[in-house]
C-alpha cells in the first residue's frame, strides 16, 4: 500500500516533462551551443570554422569589451543595492495600511520597457523634456544629463530602480511573515524604531534579501539592454555601452556570432561568479549566527 | 484624544506616503497629459499641467503613421496563447516539485534554480540560430516556445510553494482512490491555489505583452508587428511630435495597466499570507 503511494508520487515528475523539454531545449542546448560556437568564427551564412582559443584572446585585447563589462558590473553595483533598499524600505513603510499607496509603487514595473525607455527619453530631454522644464521653473539650467557619461549612467539606473516591483512584493510578503508578537514585545521594552529595525526585521529578512540580491543581479544584467538601445543608444563615448548591448551589436548587426558567443560565456562565467560569491556571504552569515 | 507625538508622527507618515505616491505615478501622469496635446505645435515652453487645446488627435496620428491597430490584434492573440500555456506549463512543473522527492526533486529544483540565474541575454543569440536552422524564424513559434516551459521559472517556484502549502492528505487520498497526476492536477491542486493562478496569470500576461526583444529578433514586415514593435517603429520613423510618440506609449502601456489594476488585491491584499505567496 505504501509503495504504491509513493509510486504515485514520483510520477507527477511527468508533469514537468513540458518543461524539463523546453528549458533543455531553449536554454541548455542554445547555451551549449554558445560554449561550441565561441571557438568558431561564424557569420550565420557559412559554415562555422574553428579558430581555437583566437576570439577570447581577441577579448582580452578589446578595449570596448571591458568597457562593456565594467559598465555592466557598474550597473549592477549601483542598481541592486540601490533598488534593494528602496523596496525594503517601501515594505517596511507600506506593509499596513494604503492599498492605494502600494499599487502606485507597484504601476512604473507594469509599464512595457519599451514604452517605459520612451517615457523616460522624453522626460530627460534637454530642451522641453518635463524634467528640464520644471528645473529650469525653480532655477536649475544644467539638465544635458544624458550628454554626460556619469549623468547618463545615473539616469538609467534611476529609471530601472523605479521598477522594483516584484522586490517590493516579496518583502512585503516576508514582512508580513514575521510575527507580529515580536513587535509587540519590543515595544513593551521601549525599543526605538531604528534598534528594532537593527535587532529584529533585518535579521529575519536577511535571508530573503541575500536571494533577491542574487536575483537582482542576474536581472540588472539583461534590464540594460532596451534602455541604453533606445535612450543613449550606448553612449556618450560608450559610458553605458553594457555587455548586452555590446552582444547584441556583435552578434545581431555584425554577425560576428563566434565572438559574440565568447562575450556571452565571460557574462554568464561572472554572472555564476557573483551570484556564488553572495551566497557564499549569506551561509558565513548564517552559521556566525548560529555559533 | 492621541498624544501629540503620535499625532505628528502620523501626520508625516501620510505625508511621506504622500510624497513617494506623487513620485512613483508622476513619470505616468506626465506621460498621459504630453500625450493629449494637439501633434504639431512648437514644444512647450514652461511646465504645463494639462495642455492647451487638450484632445485625442494624437493619438488618431499614431493609428496614422503604424498599423497599432494591427500590431494591438497580434499582441492580444499572442497573449491569448501565451498566458494559458505558462499557466498550464508552470502549474505542472509547481506541482511536480512540490511533491517529488529524492533525485527527481534535486533534478527539478536544480533546473528551476539553473533558470533562474541565466541571463535571458546570456542565450538570445544561439537561440535564435537554432530556430534559424529549423526554419522557424519569421513565425510566432520563436516568441511562443518559452511559455512551455512556464513562461519564467519564477512562476514555477510560485506555484510550488502554493502547492506545498496544501494538506498531503488530500493527494494520498485521491491516489489511493487510483487518481493519476493529472487529474490530481486538475481536480485538487489547481482549484485550492486560484489566486496563485491569479497572480501568475497577470505576471505572465505582462510578460507576454511587453515583451520586446523576442519580436525584435524573429519578426519582421508590416502585418507582423506586435504593441511594442509598433511603438520602437513610430520611433524609428524619426517623429519629433512628442505627443505622437507618447500617444503611441499610452496606448501599448494601457492594457498591462489596467490588468494590473484588476488583479492588483491578489498581490497586494493587506491579510497575512495573502499576496503572490498566496495561501
Amino acid at each position: 500500500m505504501k509503495a504504491g503511494a509513493s509510486h504515485g508520487r514520483e510520477a507527477m515528475l511527468f508533469l514537468a516533462a513540458p518543461f524539463l523539454v523546453a528549458a533543455a531545449l531553449l536554454v541548455g542546448l542554445p547555451a551549449l551551443l554558445a560554449l561550441g560556437l565561441a571557438f568558431t568564427e561564424y557569420d550565420a551564412l557559412s559554415a562555422p570554422r574553428f579558430v581555437g582559443a583566437a576570439h577570447f584572446l581577441r577579448l582580452w585585447d578589446d578595449p570596448l569589451f571591458w568597457t562593456a563589462l565594467g559598465n555592466s558590473l557598474l550597473f549592477a553595483a549601483l542598481a541592486v543595492p540601490l533598488r534593494l533598499a528602496l523596496a525594503l524600505g517601501l515594505a517596511l513603510l507600506l506593509h499596513k495600511g494604503g492599498r492605494l499607496a502600494r499599487s502606485a509603487v507597484f504601476l512604473p514595473t507594469v509599464v512595457p520597457d519599451i514604452a517605459y525607455a520612451l517615457l523616460w527619453l522624453w522626460l530627460l530631454n534637454p530642451l522641453y523634456g518635463p524634467l528640464a522644464l520644471g528645473l529650469k521653473a525653480v532655477g536649475v539650467a544644467d539638465s544635458g544629463w544624458l550628454l554626460t557619461p556619469w549623468g547618463a549612467r545615473g539616469a538609467l539606473v534611476a529609471l530601472t530602480v523605479f521598477q522594483l516591483g516584484e522586490v517590493f512584493v516579496v518583502l512585503l510578503a516576508a514582512r508580513r511573515e514575521l510575527p507580529e508578537e515580536l513587535y509587540e514585545l519590543c515595544e513593551l521594552e521601549g525599543g526605538g524604531a531604528l534598534t528594532v529595525f537593527r535587532r529584529v526585521t533585518l535579521p529575519l529578512m536577511a535571508p530573503t534579501l541575500a536571494l533577491l540580491a542574487a536575483r537582482d543581479v542576474v536581472v540588472s544584467l539583461q534590464t540594460t539592454f532596451v534602455p541604453a538601445l533606445v535612450i543613449t543608444q550606448g553612449g556618450p563615448r560608450y559610458a553605458t555601452t553594457f555587455l548586452p548591448l555590446y552582444i547584441y551589436q556583435n552578434g545581431f548587426e555584425y554577425l560576428r556570432l563566434g565572438y559574440a558567443s565568447a562575450m556571452t560565456w565571460v557574462m554568464f562565467l561572472v554572472t555564476a561568479a557573483m551570484v556564488a560569491a553572495q551566497l557564499w556571504v549569506l551561509r558565513g552569515w548564517r552559521a556566525s549566527r548560529e555559533a | 484624544m492621541p498624544s501629540p507625538v503620535r499625532l505628528l508622527r502620523s501626520t508625516s507618515r501620510v505625508l511621506l506616503v504622500g510624497v513617494l505616491v506623487a513620485l512613483f505615478l508622476a513619470p505616468l501622469v506626465v506621460m498621459f497629459t504630453g500625450s493629449l496635446r494637439p501633434p504639431g505645435l512648437p514644444p512647450p515652453r514652461g511646465v504645463e499641467l494639462l495642455p492647451q487645446g487638450a484632445g485625442l488627435a494624437a493619438y488618431a496620428s499614431t493609428f496614422e503613421r503604424v498599423p497599432f491597430g494591427r500590431a494591438l490584434l497580434n499582441s492580444v492573440l499572442l497573449a491569448a496563447i501565451m498566458v494559458p500555456l505558462s499557466v498550464i506549463t508552470a502549474s505542472w512543473a509547481g506541482l511536480a516539485l512540490a511533491q517529488t522527492s529524492g533525485w527527481r526533486w534535486r533534478t527539478l529544483a536544480g533546473a528551476v534554480l539553473l533558470l533562474v540565474m541565466v541571463p535571458a541575454t546570456a542565450v538570445w543569440l544561439t537561440r535564435f540560430a537554432v530556430f534559424k536552422v529549423l526554419g522557424l524564424t519569421g513565425t510566432a513559434v520563436p516568441l511562443v516556445a518559452p511559455a512551455l516551459m512556464g513562461g519564467s521559472p519564477l512562476f514555477v517556484l510560485l506555484y510550488a510553494v502554493a502547492f506545498r502549502r496544501l494538506p498531503q492528505e488530500l493527494f494520498e487520498a485521491a491516489r489511493l482512490e487510483g487518481a493519476g497526476p493529472l487529474r490530481l492536477w486538475r481536480s485538487i491542486a489547481l482549484p485550492l491555489v486560484r489566486p496563485t493562478t491569479a497572480a501568475v496569470a497577470l505576471l505572465a500576461f505582462g510578460l507576454s505583452w511587453s515583451n520586446f526583444i523576442d519580436p525584435l529578433l524573429y519578426l519582421s514586415g508590416e502585418d507582423a508587428l506586435t504593441a511594442p514593435l509598433a511603438l520602437h517603429a513610430l520611433e524609428l520613423l524619426g517623429s519629433t511630435q512628442w505627443p505622437v510618440l507618447l500617444a503611441g506609449a499610452v496606448v501599448v502601456t494601457l492594457p498591462a495597466v489596467l490588468a494590473f489594476l484588476g488583479a492588483q488585491r491578489l498581490f497586494l491584499g493587506e491579510e497575512r499570507g495573502s499576496g503572490w505567496l498566496g495561501r
